[in-house]
């Protein structure tokens, strides 16, 4: 979060979080929004970004069904031995190992993704984090200079936030 | 917080009091909870003193014989696997359906998967005989430079299983990591608070956080979808690739894919009566989920009935005389009982949920469940041994006695799972706390002014 400063506010209401989001933005600063869960209409307004999460599931998919392929196809020709009247490499016999092999990557390089761009683990780093985040309020925090932490926290308190501080150092 | 207040299922619930009912599941267990796990261990345990003594003496200690060389593990196996299935069903198919119900009850639904794929999993390395030489199954370089047989049904299940196992259980671990949080931040013992700390790897529910998760749990879901489909099918076609009377027939993966998902979620049912009243969680777990429950089995029955009439009249249309044998020697022959057994429990008795009152009759519904339960259990009986007791040959034909061994452990693999889902409930939220509170309609000042 850039800044020196953060100005942490509570919500219950998301309208008023919605509001106050949107002044943010207009403001141009740098800004985290917790919420007890996943609403849609907050993290569209916070950011209208598409996660790239799809093309590394993509990716694991792919190298899952060339891996699944190849494994079969490959040790079928280190040792030929014809079993059941079949080709060597019997294509049609080896779509359940590159089907399980495809679903099998992607799952992994989803769950790396899912790692790698919510930056989990993260057991320490919390600023501005409240445990009522989890629970039933909303969050907004506003990384900020110590030149207009005041400005910033008059703002917010104009959206009727359950309370609001400024906390100093990130 | 009475100003939260909103609709789940016309029942109002607020975010609050989400996070406090399910977290209200993880204090203290009380004395009898103590004794379930002491119950379920025990079993286990029994199991496990059963394995030993086949490991020790060999497979003579299983009733496993000429011609019936798959007997009750293999039953065991096809049944924890189907119990597995509804787990993933509500959990990903459901979701991709945007199905509502879905959200208080498919956490225990997919913990229900991992433990019932961990129960299935072990029965096929008990019924290998030598379970110390199991990995020999899985591909790997070795100094022989041998490989498994990959045109084979049973490396084909391998794979499914072991793909099945590692993608469910990531998806269980994906969706628990946010409600973890929520855990964490509510504990107050030292103990709770270090394993909620690392098990919820820091997770804080920030905005940047929920764009990737929820787009990596759509994708998620959307790969686990094919493996409900996959995975049963997979399994279906260790019979079905063979060309034993009985088991040769195209229809068996959608049958076993239907009657997987209907055995599912009478289990499901059966797990989530009992913790629903003992946790007091009637105003997230409502009548409403237990009607759209009822419906699923309704629908799955009604193709497993179809199936089972289908594979009379496709017996009869071929004009194969093995074939009109089997489907003859099925209702009228030794094993009759499981067949008339799972007719009943299958086909006719889930018929009186038609009648709405009972769909929402909780211990009508109960008994419904297990006797469902029981009702696939025979049917997977009745598919394996009636059609090993009478392949071709008449000198080949033969009969089974089950051994203590083999009841031992059936009874054993019960307290397995149950050891594993008693310990679940009590250590990690049962309910998705996030995903209910999702369902609600988030807190407005506008409405709130409004009334």
């Amino acid at each position: 979060m850039k800044g020196t400063n953060i100005v942490k506010s509570v919500f219950t209401y998301i309208d008023d979080l919605m509001d106050a989001v949107k002044a943010i933005k207009e403001k141009g600063l740098d800004f985290t929004v917790y919420s007890p869960t996943y609403v849609e209409e907050v993290v569209e307004a916070c950011d209208d970004k598409r996660s790239p999460v799809a093309i590394i599931t993509f990716i694991g998919a792919a190298s899952g069904l060339i891996f699944g392929f190849s494994l079969a196809i490959l040790t079928s020709m280190d040792w030929p031995l014809r079993v059941g009247a079949k080709e060597i490499a019997a294509i049609p016999s080896f779509v359940v190992v590159g089907y399980e092999c495809t679903i099998l990557f992607g799952a992994i390089f989803t769950l790396n993704a899912i790692l790698f761009f919510c930056k989990l683990p993260d057991l320490f780093r919390r600023p501005g984090y409240d445990p009522r985040f989890s629970d039933d309020k909303f969050g907004l925090i506003v990384g900020v200079e110590n030149s207009n932490s005041e400005q910033v926290m008059e703002l917010l308190k104009s959206f009727k936030p359950d309370e609001v501080e400024i906390k100093n150092g990130l | 917080m009475a100003e939260n207040k909103q609709n789940i299922e016309n029942n109002p619930v607020t975010y609050s009091e989400v996070t406090e009912t399910v977290l209200n599941m993880l204090h203290k267990p009380s004395f009898g909870w103590y004794i379930q796990l002491a119950i379920c261990i025990s079993l286990a345990i029994l199991g496990g003193v059963c394995w030993s003594f086949q490991i020790r003496h060999g497979m003579g200690m299983s009733g496993l014989s000429h011609p019936i060389m798959w007997g009750v593990y293999i039953t065991n196996f096809v049944f924890w696997v189907g119990i597995a299935h509804s787990g993933t069903l509500i959990s990903a198919v459901l979701y991709l359906f945007r199905a509502k119900f879905r959200q208080p009850i498919y956490r225990l639904a997919e913990a229900m998967t991992v433990f019932a794929v961990m129960t299935a999993g072990l029965f096929p390395i008990i019924h290998v005989g030598r379970p110390w030489f199991a990995y020999w199954l899985m591909p790997y370089p070795n100094e022989r430079a041998l490989w498994p047989n990959f045109k084979s049904p049973l490396l084909w299940d391998v794979f499914a299983i072991s793909t099945y196992f590692s993608v469910s259980t990531m998806f269980f671990i994906v969706g628990l990591i946010p409600d973890i949080a929520s855990a964490r931040d509510k504990a107050v013992s030292k103990f709770r608070k270090i394993l909620y700390s690392i098990t919820s790897l820091g997770w804080k529910g920030n905005h940047k956080q929920y764009k990737h998760y929820t787009a990596a749990y759509l994708l998620f879901a959307a790969l686990a979808t094919p493996l409900v489909i996959s995975v049963h099918s997979v399994v279906s076609w260790d019979f079905a690739m063979s060309i034993v009377p009985g088991w040769h027939a195209t229809i068996f993966p959608p049958y076993f894919v239907a009657g997987a998902i209907f055995s599912g979620v009478a289990m499901v049912i059966t797990l989530v009566i009992p913790l629903r009243k003992i946790f007091k969680l009637e105003r997230i777990i409502t009548d409403t989920h237990f009607d759209a429950m009822c419906k699923l089995i309704l629908l799955t029955s009604g193709i497993v009935t179809y199936a089972y009439a289908t594979e009379f009249y496709v017996a009869w249309f071929s004009n194969n005389s093995f074939e009109r044998f089997q489907f003859w020697f099925r209702p009228f022959g030794d094993f009759q009982l499981a067949f008339w057994g799972m007719t009943f429990c299958n086909c006719m008795a889930p018929l009186i949920l038609w009648y709405k009152p009972f769909r929402t009759n909780l211990v009508v519904l109960f008994i419904m469940s297990i006797i469902i339960n029981i009702g696939m259990w025979l049917e997977r009986f009745n598919i394996i041994f009636t059609s090993l007791a009478r392949e071709y040959s008449p000198a080949a034909w033969g009969g089974y006695n089950f051994s203590w061994v083999e009841i031992g452990l059936t009874i054993g693999a019960f307290g397995w799972f149950g050891m594993w889902m008693t310990l679940f409930i009590k250590f990690f939220p049962a309910i998705a706390i996030m995903e209910v509170k999702e369902v609600i309609e988030p807190p407005r000042r506008k409405e709130i002014e409004h009334h």
